[in-house]
């Protein structure tokens, strides 16, 4: 299957990401060689077999609904955040990101 | 040209549980600093791994009760792709293929049934603030556990939309799935909104808006649209399908972002997460938990308590659980299912009927009107001395005045725990019925020489006269009488 550089360019926009010029010929490439690869599954004959949701044939696996002590804390937490405000009035403890909408 | 209107909602509504769908932290955040409640989970840090909230499953079962919906008893996860601040993961995991909750409707309450498609299980996003150049995320809202109800687009007037949005609220709230706080996002709705010449057999175009708080907003919203989209097509020209939001100050929506490309979700099953596989047994255990919803009491109280007044007191719930132990229901637990006489089967005696009537009449004109009538919902008086303040307004020992002011001293935190009779007795308001004394009084008045002239004009045809002798029997009994018997009694003794 071809990956055309429209395709490259609305996955990029999908997940927001600048590419340069070079990167999209070079993703572009990377891509169709990776979907060439996984294609050869194509060649089986999967008529009337239902789909594999996951390989564990696990069923109902759930928790109680009851309050644990994390690992991490808020501060930690944060730091792993390009950017966060620290206890700064109304705006405390926010993750920061560019202006978005 | 005139148009018809087609609405659809979707409405997200969170689960009151006390962790979140895929981590044990706090689902409460009201109040709570920014990123208190959060988990590697939440922060979608490399390896961590979402475990399902057992509770969440069961609330979503419970909620499908209330919507007359079909539980799937076979359902699972999926992710839906998007990039946004409020979402670290750069997925939601929702249930696009097979969601929990199936096909059912909600009926509204002048009869028209609204069809839902289905509802399923999915995850909150975070809140983001927005400031001049720059975002702030707090992910405490993020990972709380949603049902998102998807209707058939079966509505075609905005109070409809409004009704239907309210009648959502009140069976999820009933039902116990949610705290149901309008204000802080408890239950939002997205209204989708499509305009066709009358009798077309195709729908238009449609727009959607989004993130509606409150019910007045659902119906201002389609009313401005309806304006709005009629315009552009009288126009000549097409509607574009967009997102739009309402502005509640100004009174109008405005475009948001364009839906030109469709959205690409790229939704693939959720491979953390195993499929969720439910017993009947599972089912009919958790449905047997939720409590009277509205459209049993509806059953319940229909013919008995004026529809009008109905409809006011289904807003508020405590209100309709008091009726119902007044008509003879008691409630085995909270969280159990009450029993009594449910559905109206035995019908109740006619004197129920009324004794209802007339404690469902002060509910709405007398507690309601109250302006702290919120705190007193919590409560309320007991069955007991509701069902005894009505018999004693039947029986004209108490005027209306009276009964409603006993009833009001019912909530005082000095009086509530003494029976209406003591309290009407404290009050002084209970009418003189006793014929004998009241005769008594009568042959007072009447032999009072200050009566004379009264007397004589009534014997002489001048009937306007007995509400000023009646008057004087109220006085001269201290306003205890009885003014319907004291006239009675009047009457019989001039003839």
């Amino acid at each position: 299957m071809d990956i055309t550089r429209e395709q490259i360019d609305h996955l990029a926009e999908l997940s927001d990401f600048k590419l340069e010029e070079a990167e999209k010929e070079s993703l572009r490439g990377d891509l169709e060689n990776i979907i060439k690869y996984i294609s050869e599954l194509d060649s089986l004959d999967t008529e009337g077999i239902e789909p594999t949701y996951q390989v564990f044939e696990m069923e109902n696996v759930w928790r109680e609904d009851e309050i644990l002590p994390q690992d991490a804390d808020r501060e930690k937490l944060l730091k792993t955040a390009p950017a966060f405000h620290g206890k700064e009035g109304v705006e405390d403890y926010q993750i920061k990101v560019p202006k978005v909408l | 040209m005139k148009y018809e209107i087609t609405i659809g909602i979707e409405c997200h509504v969170q689960l009151k549980t006390k962790t979140k769908l895929f981590s044990e932290v706090d689902n409460d955040a009201r109040e709570k600093e920014p990123n208190s409640c959060v988990s590697p989970v939440d922060y979608a840090l490399p390896g961590v791994l979402p475990r399902l909230n057992k509770e969440a499953v069961s609330l979503a079962v419970r909620a499908g009760y209330a919507l007359n919906s079909e539980i799937n008893l076979y359902s699972r996860f999926d992710r839906k792709h998007y990039y946004y601040p409020d979402l670290p993961k750069g997925y939601q995991i929702s249930q696009f293929y097979h969601p929990i909750i199936g096909a059912g409707f909600i009926e509204l309450p002048n009869g028209t049934k609204v069809r839902i498609e289905h509802a399923h299980m999915e995850e909150d996003a975070g809140k983001l603030t927005h400031f001049s150049n720059y975002s702030l995320v707090d992910l405490n809202r993020a990972g709380t556990p949603l049902i998102e109800i998807v209707s058939m687009p079966d509505i075609h007037s905005a109070t409809d939309a409004r009704d239907y949005c309210k009648e959502l609220w009140r069976a999820m709230t009933y039902a116990g799935v949610t705290y149901g706080d309008l204000y802080n996002g408890n239950m939002r709705f997205d209204v989708n909104i499509s305009l066709a010449p009358e009798g077309a057999k195709e729908l238009g175009r449609r727009a959607e808006i989004k993130n509606l708080n409150s019910f007045r907003s659902v119906e201002r919203a389609v009313e401005y649209e309806y304006e709005r989209q009629s315009k552009i097509l009288d126009a000549g020209e097409r509607v574009k399908q967009e997102t739009r939001g309402w502005n509640d100050a100004t009174g109008k929506t405005t475009s948001q972002r364009s839906k030109e490309e469709a959205q690409d979700y790229r939704y693939m099953p959720e491979p953390d997460i195993p499929p969720i596989r439910l017993t009947p047994e599972f089912v009919k255990e958790e449905q047997a938990k939720v409590g009277l919803l509205p459209r049993d009491y509806r059953k319940m109280f229909k013919g008995i308590i004026q529809d009008d007044i109905l409809e006011v007191l289904l807003d508020y719930q405590p209100l309709m659980d008091c009726l119902w132990q007044c008509a003879g229901g008691s409630f085995e637990g909270p969280k159990t299912r009450p029993s009594g006489p449910e559905r109206p089967e035995k019908e109740l005696p006619d004197i129920a009927k009324s004794h209802l009537k007339r404690i469902a009449n002060w509910f709405s004109s007398v507690l309601l009107a109250e302006e702290k009538s919120y705190e007193m919902l919590n409560d309320l008086p007991s069955s007991k001395q509701l069902d005894d303040l009505a018999e004693m307004t039947e029986k004209q020992e108490l005027s209306s005045t009276g009964a409603k002011e006993v009833f009001t001293k019912l909530f005082d935190p000095q009086m509530k725990n003494k029976g209406a009779k003591d309290i009407a007795k404290e009050l002084n308001v209970l009418q003189e019925n006793d014929t004998g004394a009241l005769e008594k009084i009568v042959d007072e008045v009447l032999s009072d020489p200050a009566c004379a002239k009264a007397v004589a004009d009534y014997k002489a045809g001048q009937e306007k006269v007995l509400g000023f002798l009646v008057g004087q029997v109220m006085k001269a009994s201290k306003g205890k009488a009885n003014p319907g018997a004291a006239q009675q009694i009047l009457k019989n003794k001039l003839k």
